[in-house]
């Protein structure tokens, strides 16, 4: 393997071929916020929250789908990055419920851990939410597409983890959803119990209908500061 | 017909196809395009071909029904061969006077012929007309020649020749050099060098590459791709045909739209009979070289014409952008080389192979070589397809071509390059139209949309209606540009209701920024130009409609008012009779009144006043005066 050395915040960093810029970031201990990235999946930089700026590029780039190059001069947190992340969170706050207080994914929701990273509050914008019915008949999993930011980790997991298939993208624009067969309700007919999805979910869209006693796991959110 | 297995049959072909054409008989050519349909040609045609019949003539007359010159504004045209008259805005009740007086007699009828607005002269020939005298018409000016669904009309006037040239006289590397000499740029929007690209297509060492043509052109008020295909749809297929054979690939797709049903239909048939004559398939002329080409229809998604799109649309999945760390040309359908190319660039290249690198570079600006086709709509007296060489200003396409502004209106911006085009304003109605200088201005190129607005215009109105177009066709993937778009139209929509705020435009220029810079693709990317152009060029517009619910332009129609100037008014119950809501009172010598509670703001009112008068009064961004009282409104008129 060829190693490269890329620049990334004023320091030298070595990487090897077909690495991207996230990769070697994060093996360095830069932090760089992601949402619809996660390491078992294919990336499809759909969120651009992990855009970083790259010396000679028109545009800012995916770091998660950005392959490095020799000679590359990165920068991950200047001032244009910063602000285009922050409007980022605040546009997907801007049309997301306000429920983080009664929502069952509580502490451990990634948009709300960034959003608090960040320090952004209210957004500018108006607020414009996106509203359908919670569903619930499935026995395996509940959905609040209210609450679907459209990372599409969902879609992911199920076609390359679960090779099940059971969720695509449909419509176009501000009204496209995720949806089940022809935009159907989730039952049991198209999904079974083996609860990908719901693990990959980064809000509280997807849940698993909550058991009596179950305790809710994983890392809780820490707001430092 | 058979196959032809060798350059020396083309030829053969060709001189046997004009042996048999008669350069001195009667050809009546009726542009078939989609414009001139629109405006009656297949009445028209159907008329002629009548005509002809009942007077006998059918073995003295050839009847050519053709694809689109470009002059739509006064469609149907049609040119009469060998003199090249040329009439325009020809009805079917002209048809058995054209018949007897101009092909029996060879006389001109006047009435049909162009006349110049200024000097009031007639204008026989079709060359002669200012409407294509400025133009350099290289790809659509043989269009009024070609019935586009025969291909010996196409081999007629050379076609296929460059094929052939291409496939014996040169080697891959020697087209490739050649069309990188040219310095073709791609007429898509972007620009990029066509050679470069054939060149990295090539050079990956995977099997199979594919080649593409990309004539899924959805802009509003564009129509270029469409009429080069509809109309010279062979044109394209050689140019594909080279293509294929510099990069190596032996399969080809061409992406067009499905509302485009007369170019699927065209292309279907171009295909069909350059296959039977050996210009398509296994063996290509004999040469040993094959390529097939498949058609693909797209379903109706402005975002498919960007590349990635287009291809992830083709392997038949939704056509949703994906991100190009790695180039299309080098992973594109399936995984594989692909390469793709506008309409009008491949169209471009059996002229380069013909006349050679140094003939197209004398062509055209420093950095964009060759002749541009641009749709000319809007505001403008000629509307049409217009070509012309890169680096003519601005103002001469507008105003040399197009006639300049209908009603003596004053010039107010033109757009170019489609909906995530820039507005650009009349200070730099100079500009050399080429792909760099267009991008200065905060424009680009595009595809070569080009729509002009007179001062009747809201440029705040302009820029939502793009973004409205964009929101819609938004494929949802990425976040600035699904989220970005959709705030952008609801603060927009705002303005035009004079329901902005302060700091919209701020909020406004944090959203274009944000679009442009993280889009994934170059939707998003240039989707915030219609909004960024016209704050920078109109912003006090902006401001006026924000801080004085003021429309300049008079078009916002939650910011109009009308009301009835009670010294004009004759009473003449002409408005009053024509108000849908009944909000005009008034009577026979009583002044009329508008209730502007009950008043919907359509303007019929303002429409309907008979201009003498110039009663009704549209303002903006001021208060109504208070209407006459009631005892006051009987109207005391002049002693005759």
């Amino acid at each position: 393997m060829d190693e490269i050395i890329v620049t990334i915040n004023g320091s030298q960093l070595r990487g090897s071929e077909g690495m991207t810029i996230l990769e070697v970031a994060q093996e360095n201990g830069i932090d760089i916020p992601t949402l619809c990235y996660k390491t078992e999946l294919k990336p499809i930089g759909a969120c651009r929250i992990c855009v970083v700026e790259v010396e000679g590029s028109r545009t800012l780039v995916g770091s998660c789908h950005t392959p490095i190059a020799q000679g590359m001069v990165i920068h991950t947190h200047s001032p244009k990055v910063l602000e285009t992340r922050k409007t980022i969170v605040e546009l997907l706050l801007a049309s997301h419920p306000d429920s983080c207080i009664i929502c069952d994914k509580g502490n451990m929701c990634e948009l709300r851990k960034i959003a608090a990273d960040m320090e952004v509050a209210l957004p500018p914008f108006k607020v414009r939410k996106r509203y359908y019915p919670i569903e619930d008949t499935s026995p395996y999993i509940v959905r609040d597409l209210s609450k679907c930011i459209l990372c599409r980790r969902c879609v992911r997991s199920c076609s390359e983890i679960a090779e099940k298939n059971v969720f695509a993208v449909a419509y176009r624009g501000f009204k496209s959803k995720v949806v089940v067969d022809f935009d159907e309700p989730i039952d049991k007919e198209v999904c079974r119990d083996c609860d990908v999805c719901t693990r990959f979910c980064p809000t509280g869209a997807l849940s698993k209908p909550r058991e009596v006693g179950e305790e809710k796991k994983g890392e809780a959110l820490f707001i430092s500061g | 017909m058979a196959r032809i297995n060798s350059n020396t049959e083309l030829e053969e072909l060709r001189q046997e196809i004009l042996s048999k054409r008669d350069q001195n008989k009667p050809r009546i050519a009726v542009c078939a395009g989609t414009g001139c349909l629109a405006s009656g040609a297949a009445k028209v045609i159907a008329a002629l071909k009548e005509e002809i019949k009942k007077q006998g003539l059918n073995a003295d007359v050839d009847i050519k029904e053709t694809g689109c010159p470009g002059f739509c504004e006064r469609g149907p045209i049609m040119v009469i061969y060998p003199e090249e008259i040329c009439y325009l805005q020809v009805k079917p009740d002209d048809i058995p006077e054209i018949i007897s007086e101009t092909i029996k007699e060879r006389k001109v009828i006047d009435r049909l012929l162009y006349t110049d607005p200024t000097t009031g002269e007639k204008v026989t020939h079709e060359s002669e007309i200012p409407f294509y005298k400025n133009q350099k018409r290289l790809l659509i000016g043989t269009n009024i020649n070609i019935d586009p669904k025969s291909i010996e009309d196409y081999l007629a006037i050379g076609g296929y020749r460059a094929l052939a040239k291409a496939l014996f006289d040169m080697t891959p590397e020697q087209v490739l050099e050649e069309v990188k000499r040219a310095n073709l740029r791609g007429r898509g929007g972007g620009g990029f060098p066509a050679a470069k690209k054939w060149e990295t297509t090539r050079n990956v060492p995977r099997e199979p590459k594919y080649v593409i043509v990309n004539a899924d052109e959805g802009d509003p008020g564009a129509f270029m791709d469409r009429a080069v295909l509809e109309g010279n749809p062979h044109s394209v297929l050689e140019g594909l045909v080279i293509s294929a054979y510099t990069i190596g690939s032996h399969e080809g797709f061409i992406y067009v739209r499905q509302e485009y049903p007369l170019a699927v239909e065209n292309v279907d048939i171009a295909i069909k009979q350059a296959e039977e004559y050996g210009f398509l398939g296994q063996n290509i002329l004999g040469s040993g070289f094959d390529f097939i080409v498949n058609v693909h229809r797209g379903a109706g998604a402005f975002v498919s014409g960007e590349s990635s799109a287009l291809m992830t649309a083709i392997e038949g999945k939704v056509g949703e952008p994906r991100p190009k760390y790695i180039r299309t040309a080098v992973s594109g359908i399936w995984e594989r080389p692909s390469n793709l190319n506008n309409v009008e660039t491949l169209a471009n290249v059996p002229l380069i192979i013909n006349n050679g690198a140094e003939w197209f570079t004398s062509i055209g600006t420093e950095g964009s070589k060759g002749t541009k086709i641009f749709s000319l709509v809007g505001k403008v007296n000629n509307t049409g397809l217009v070509e012309v060489p890169m680096g003519m200003s601005l103002r001469e396409i507008i105003y040399n071509i197009g006639g300049g502004i209908p009603g003596d209106k004053k010039f107010k911006a033109v757009q170019t390059g489609g909906p995530s085009g820039g507005v650009i304003p009349e200070q730099y109605l100079d500009t050399p139209v080429d792909f760099d200088e267009l991008t200065k201005l905060g424009s680009m190129m595009g595809s070569g949309g080009m729509i002009v607005m007179d001062e009747d215009t809201c440029v705040v109105d302009v820029a939502r209606y793009f973004v409205d177009f964009l929101c819609d066709e938004s494929c949802g993937k990425c976040i600035p540009c699904r989220e970005g778009l959709k705030h952008m139209r609801e603060v927009l929509n705002n303005i035009v209701e004079g329901k902005g705020n302060e700091g919209d435009i701020e909020l406004l220029e944090e959203l274009s920024r944000l679009m442009t810079k993280a889009s994934l693709c170059a939707l998003g990317t240039s989707a915030a130009n219609p909004v960024s152009t016209t704050i920078r060029y109109f912003g006090d517009e902006y401001q006026a409609h924000i801080k004085e619910s003021k429309c300049p332009a008079l078009v916002c129609k939650e910011l109009v008012s009308y009301y009835i100037e009670p010294s004009k008014c004759q009473a003449c119950m002409i408005c009053l009779r024509n108000c849908p809501v009944e909000a005009i009172s008034g009577g026979k010598n009583q002044i009329h009144v508008i209730d502007q509670a009950k008043c919907i703001k359509c303007g019929v009112c303002f429409d309907a006043c008979p201009t003498r008068f110039g009663a009704v009064i549209k303002i903006s961004g001021e208060p109504v005066p208070a209407s006459l009282p009631e005892k006051e409104r009987s109207l005391v008129r002049g002693k005759k």
